[in-house]
């Protein structure tokens, strides 16, 4: 059973007459345990569609399925259980609570599924043990450093052990060296048979993944695999 | 969040609150305000309230029925029966007694007159106040020096006089007024008793408003209208009953008009006056200072609302990148909602415990300054609680909907 499907996934903005079409019709497989790069240049839709894919925003046209689990029509507290249970998401920005201590940004998505306290505790220590940041779990974000934070949200992405992995220009924001020690932790990741979806528009960093799909205006340019 | 979830809730809205004190204060800060002006209403209306009974009761009691005489005819001359009538006098007082025994735990009378009276000291035009039955007793009077009337001595109408302390002051500088003698209206009284001082004020800083009682000079009532009015009927300015049970004082007032208008040739030339009735409608009137008071409350917290509103809408624009996370963490719309809401009610609850503390401050500083005993009843503070809870929640509603309806995509993108 593929990760992830997608059938003819359309995603218009704007009103009709001003209409920006994001997306064209995007048919994708994923299968479980891959690790893939979508890569494009800027406004070629891979954003819109890394969105779509983890049910961050609803396609204007297509059918879409995660784990063989049909998603269009699901109603909102539907939708938050399918990103709270089945999907990590690792941003640019890292987005950590500024004010929230390194742990209990972890704890977050555990918090939402209903893990009692302790139990979160405990387990947002063994994941920043696993990012290597366990002597930072009650330091504020602005104390640590820019891969460190995208550790910790890489850690937060596996709070709730979710079968895929979505990664939006993790890199982005990080030194040539600490994005590649970002990369390896991806790589590590997927070799324990995490799904690992990354987007970029870094050519080195896709060429560090299995298969690189390219988007150009709204549509799957091409494939590559290694 | 499902197990566990309002001890969750109350632990997350704790951490937010503590994660973000500046904009927690200023929320706070209407609430505290507005509970604490509620409350203070409240207490310094209470406070004023008891301070009127404190000064009724130091007058003589709560628990009486006064009755007065009355002019029948305002205009005109007066007619036949009217002139004929003899008014309020001494044979009333037993016979509304003798209405309700088991009511009536006291009789007072009195009769005033103006005559010379003369020590070896001074001689002044002076007030005189007859007094019978349990008058000292439920005038507030306690005999300090020497003795009271006895029964006997009221019912002859003894030459006898008990002094006020000003009274005693100004006829016998010595102090030696009780045993000394005094020519009343030229007729020799002997002075028995003196009064101890009575004193009453508002502030410690005020005059003592009883400074007028200090001056009586009483003697028996039975005196006053024999030897010095020479009235054969015996006629009064007031006689008091004393009902301890008020519950009782209507039906005994009803009773007694009814009895003194059937033994006053059916005329009404009395006045009767039910203490208790007369304070509580007194306090009712200053009841629309209670609402004053409640409504300045009411229109703080409305403020404070109002303010924490705009503080909200103000912090959720901050917020939104930070819901957008939350909700690709997996939040649903009703969790943020809940998570907003759980966050203005702790803030809430927390600056109205603040606000009934710095009620408390404020009544206490502003009965002090007003020499006032403080007043605070139980359920000010509850309604001082409730009003907050009432308009946090209310004004919680709006930025709690608008917070569970960003999209997350939108939420995650907003710069």
């Amino acid at each position: 059973m593929p990760a992830i499907e997608t059938r003819g996934i359309t995603k218009v903005y704007g009103a009709e007459g001003s209409s920006v079409h994001a997306l064209r019709g995007i048919d994708l497989r994923v299968e479980a345990g891959e690790m893939l790069a979508l890569v494009g240049p800027s406004g070629s839709g891979k954003s819109t569609l890394m969105a779509i894919l983890g049910c961050l925003d609803h396609p204007s046209q297509g059918s879409f399925a995660l784990d063989g689990q049909p998603v269009e029509g699901l109603s909102g507290p539907e939708l938050a259980r399918i990103r709270n249970q089945k999907i990590g998401f690792v941003f640019q920005a890292c987005n950590l609570l500024p004010r929230a201590t390194v742990a209990r940004n972890v704890e977050l998505p555990m918090l939402y599924a209903g893990v009692p306290g302790s139990a979160r505790r405990r387990r947002a220590l063994e994941l920043l043990e696993q990012v290597g940041l366990a002597d930072k779990a009650g330091r504020l974000p602005g104390e640590l450093s820019g891969g460190q934070k995208q550790r910790v949200s890489i850690a937060r992405s596996l709070a709730n052990r979710p079968s895929i992995l979505l990664a939006d220009e993790p890199t982005g924001a990080l030194d040539s060296h600490t994005g590649s020690e970002i990369l390896e932790l991806f790589g590590q990741l997927n070799a324990q048979g995490n799904t690992v979806i990354l987007v970029t528009h870094d050519p080195g960093i896709a060429a560090r993944t299995g298969r690189q799909v390219e988007l150009r205006d709204g549509l799957i340019a091409g494939e590559r695999r290694a | 969040m499902s197990s566990g979830a309002s001890a969750e809730r109350l632990g997350e809205a704790w951490a937010e609150l503590r994660e973000n004190p500046g904009r927690s204060v200023l929320q706070a800060l209407g609430v505290i305000l507005g509970v604490a002006s509620v409350l203070a209403g409240f207490s310094i209306a209470d406070s004023m309230r008891r301070q009127s009974e404190q000064f009724h009761v130091k007058q003589g009691g709560l628990d009486k029925l006064n009755v007065y005489p009355r002019a029948v005819a305002k205009d005109g001359p007066r007619g036949a029966l009217e002139t004929a009538n003899l008014g309020l006098r001494w044979a009333d007082a037993p016979a509304g007694a003798a209405l309700d025994p088991g009511a009536v735990a006291g009789i007072s009378v009195r009769r005033h007159a103006t005559a010379q009276v003369r020590s070896a000291f001074t001689a002044q035009e002076r007030q005189l106040t007859g007094i019978g039955a349990d008058f000292i007793a439920m005038d507030g009077y306690t005999v300090a020096l020497g003795r009271g009337f006895s029964a006997a001595e009221q019912e002859a109408g003894a030459p006898l006089a008990i002094l006020g302390a000003s009274a005693g002051r100004s006829f016998f500088p010595g102090g030696d007024a009780v045993g000394g003698t005094l020519a009343v209206g030229g007729i020799p009284v002997t002075v028995v008793g003196a009064f101890r001082e009575r004193v009453f004020r508002f502030s410690p800083s005020d005059s003592n408003i009883f400074c007028w009682k200090n001056r009586i000079i009483a003697l028996p009532a039975v005196f006053v209208q024999k030897r010095l009015q020479a009235d054969p009927h015996l006629r009064l300015d007031q006689v008091a009953f004393r009902l301890p049970d008020l519950g009782r004082m209507q039906d005994f007032s009803r009773r007694l008009a009814t009895l003194l208008q059937a033994n006053h040739r059916s005329q009404r030339d009395f006045r009767l006056d039910d203490v208790a009735a007369r304070i509580k409608r007194q306090q009712s009137q200053g009841q629309i200072y209670d609402l004053v008071f409640l409504l300045s409350g009411v229109l703080a917290l409305l403020g404070g609302g109002l303010v924490n509103v705009n503080i909200q809408m103000a912090a959720l624009r901050e917020r939104v990148r930070e819901v957008g996370l939350k909700m690709a963490l997996g939040a649903s719309g009703r969790e943020v909602f809940k998570g907003f809401m759980v966050e203005a009610l702790m803030l809430t609850a927390l600056g109205a415990a603040l606000g009934l503390g710095a009620g408390v401050l404020f009544s206490w500083a502003l009965t002090a300054m007003l020499g006032v005993p403080l007043v605070m009843r139980p359920d000010s503070f509850a309604w001082a609680f409730l009003l907050a809870a009432a308009f946090g929640f209310a004004f919680a509603l709006y930025p709690a909907w608008k917070a569970s309806r960003l999209s997350p995509m939108e939420a995650l993108r907003y710069e």
